[in-house]
């Protein structure tokens, strides 16, 4: 497959699907030029956390063809643009993403946390979350959610 | 001029009757047209992801039986799709086989809930006891193989535990005789009563562009026409080597998510059939994996699974580090995917059809917040 930007790697990987490596700066333009390649279906957004650097892995789809593509990019500042415009499946995978892993999705509007309450301290799914410190969800007199770290007298 | 208009805004749940477990949807009201909806979930989040960082590759089957429990087996087979293919582990003939025969079987059971609770939301009540009748015949081979009902923790990396008892294919094949019979019942139970034609048919249309747009799949997807089965897209364990259809409609409606549903239980039906004229003799169970003792299993590299389960593409990446435990574990869950289509489908239209609307999208909680 020709590519209209620079791509840094290409491989497969051990399930045999293709990985395609870019850099962030590339990114937003790989992804469109997938898009209109007929990769319309993007089934999954991933971050792992690499301990110093995010990887995020999108496995994209084409219905037509029946092909599967995987994009890899690396971002160490933890932003990465958003593709909410090219696909809108992605909208609840990036804030699934932002709220476990806080992945920064740039460009995008409400990006705000999909399971946790908005007020959550950390991110659960990153290396360094601190699993010693319990935080507590308790609900106001408007019946909002919200986190904290004092048990309460609850049960 | 015309005034300014307030809207008003009304809660359904988090336990609401007709929302199917922890889903909250705080509605805009202009009197009974919804103008917006605000989808919130969470209510269940237990993090499974996290705790599958922490235990070991063979473990981990549990919490995938708990994302969608009324699909449990189907589950066990994505998830372990990926983890066999990590851990460079193939299982023997025989298991794979027993393998899309639970699917399979599985696969009737949850379409029967999900059937069951369509009903229920339009205040159908006998459906609900025809299938939960014929559902616990297929959960009684389950615990004939299993010890279970539900979460059941049938198959291992490797095989499946125990091998399948010649009882559990008598109770299978008892099930099948009357099955058809019955199912042509609660087919009509739904196709000819009225109430149930006029309040799905027409109702919460889903064009097939928005549909791959949102990332839908499964019988929802099928139902707006688009022909997307992963088991012939990209078929695992045997399923290249039985013989089946895929359901497709062109309406996009609520009533054609439910038929779709009613010809897939049929399929399924066709399969398990097939499976067990084929079943081959040998070993259940890859040596390989219980030389190990499961716990010395080590993994490096990274593997995506699609499978196809009740509510669509089911989804397992992992990253393992050569470690016993997994590096990162992500699901997509399909069940998530389609409950992200309620929002553009209940814009202008009477809150009892959002109810519906939402009822078709057969949305399980535990998968949806994992």
């Amino acid at each position: 497959m020709n590519y209209t930007v620079e791509i840094i790697g290409e491989s497969v990987g051990k399930d045999g699907r293709k990985i395609i490596q870019v850099s962030k700066e590339n990114f937003l333009d790989l992804m469109k030029d997938l898009k209109s390649k007929g990769y319309e279906h993007l089934s999954l957004i991933t971050g792992v956390d690499r301990k110093d650097y995010m990887e995020v892995v999108y496995h994209l789809h084409s219905l037509k063809e029946n092909q599967y593509v995987v994009v890899k990019v690396e971002t160490r500042d933890y932003k990465i643009p958003s593709v909410v415009d090219l696909w809108h499946s992605a909208d609840w995978d990036e804030r699934e993403e932002y709220d476990l892993m806080g992945i920064i999705f740039e460009g995008r509007k409400d990006l705000k946390r999909l399971f946790l309450p908005e007020n959550w301290v950390g991110h659960p799914l990153r290396k360094n979350y601190d699993l010693k410190k319990a935080q507590y969800i308790n609900v106001d007199k408007e019946g909002n959610d919200y986190a904290t770290f004092d048990e309460g007298g609850g049960w | 001029m015309e005034p300014e208009r307030e809207w008003v805004e009304l809660n359904f749940g988090p336990h609401h009757p007709s929302m199917h477990g922890v889903l909250r949807v705080k509605a805009k009201l202009d009197g009974e047209i919804i103008k917006d909806i605000e989808i919130i979930i969470g209510y269940l989040h237990r993090n499974a992801e996290k705790l599958c960082e922490m235990t070991y590759f063979a473990d981990n089957l549990v919490y995938f039986d708990r994302m969608d429990y009324v699909g449990a087996m189907n589950m066990e087979v994505g998830y372990l799709e990926a983890a066999e293919k990590l851990l460079d582990i193939e299982p023997p003939e025989r298991a794979k086989w027993i393998r899309v025969i639970m699917a399979e079987l599985q696969r009737i059971a949850a379409h029967l809930v999900e059937i069951a609770a369509i009903g229920l939301d339009l205040g159908m009540l006998t459906p609900f006891f025809h299938c939960f009748r014929e559902r616990e015949k297929i959960l009684d081979v389950f615990t004939e193989v299993s010890g279970a009902r539900q979460e059941v923790n049938y198959m291992s990396i490797g095989g499946v535990y125990q091998d399948i008892t010649e009882r559990a294919i008598t109770l299978t094949e008892q099930f099948f005789e009357e099955f058809p019979k019955r199912l042509k019942d609660l087919y009509n139970m739904f196709m000819k009563n009225d109430v149930f034609l006029s309040r799905t048919k027409g109702i919460g249309i889903l064009d097939r562009d928005t549909a791959i747009n949102y990332g839908v799949t499964g019988p929802v997807l099928r139902a707006s026409g688009v022909e997307y089965d992963v088991r012939k897209a990209e078929p695992y364990l045997v399923y290249d080597q039985v013989n089946f259809d895929i359901p497709v409609s062109y309406k996009g409606d609520s009533l054609a998510r439910v038929l779709v549903r009613f010809e897939e239980i049929k399929q399924s039906q066709k399969i398990v059939e097939q499976a067990i004229k084929k079943l081959p003799d040998g070993p259940y169970f890859n040596p390989k994996a219980k030389k190990s003792l499961m716990i010395r299993l080590r993994g490096e590299g990274e593997v995506y699974a699609r499978t196809e389960s009740s509510k669509g593409e089911f989804g397992v990446y992992i990253v393992g580090d050569g470690g016993v435990k997994p590096y990162r574990v992500r699901v997509r869950s399909p069940a998530l995917k389609n409950l992200s289509i309620l929002r553009p489908l209940s814009k202008d239209t009477m809150i009892a059809d959002m109810i519906t609307t939402s009822a078709t999208l057969d949305l399980v909680f535990g998968e949806i917040d994992r």
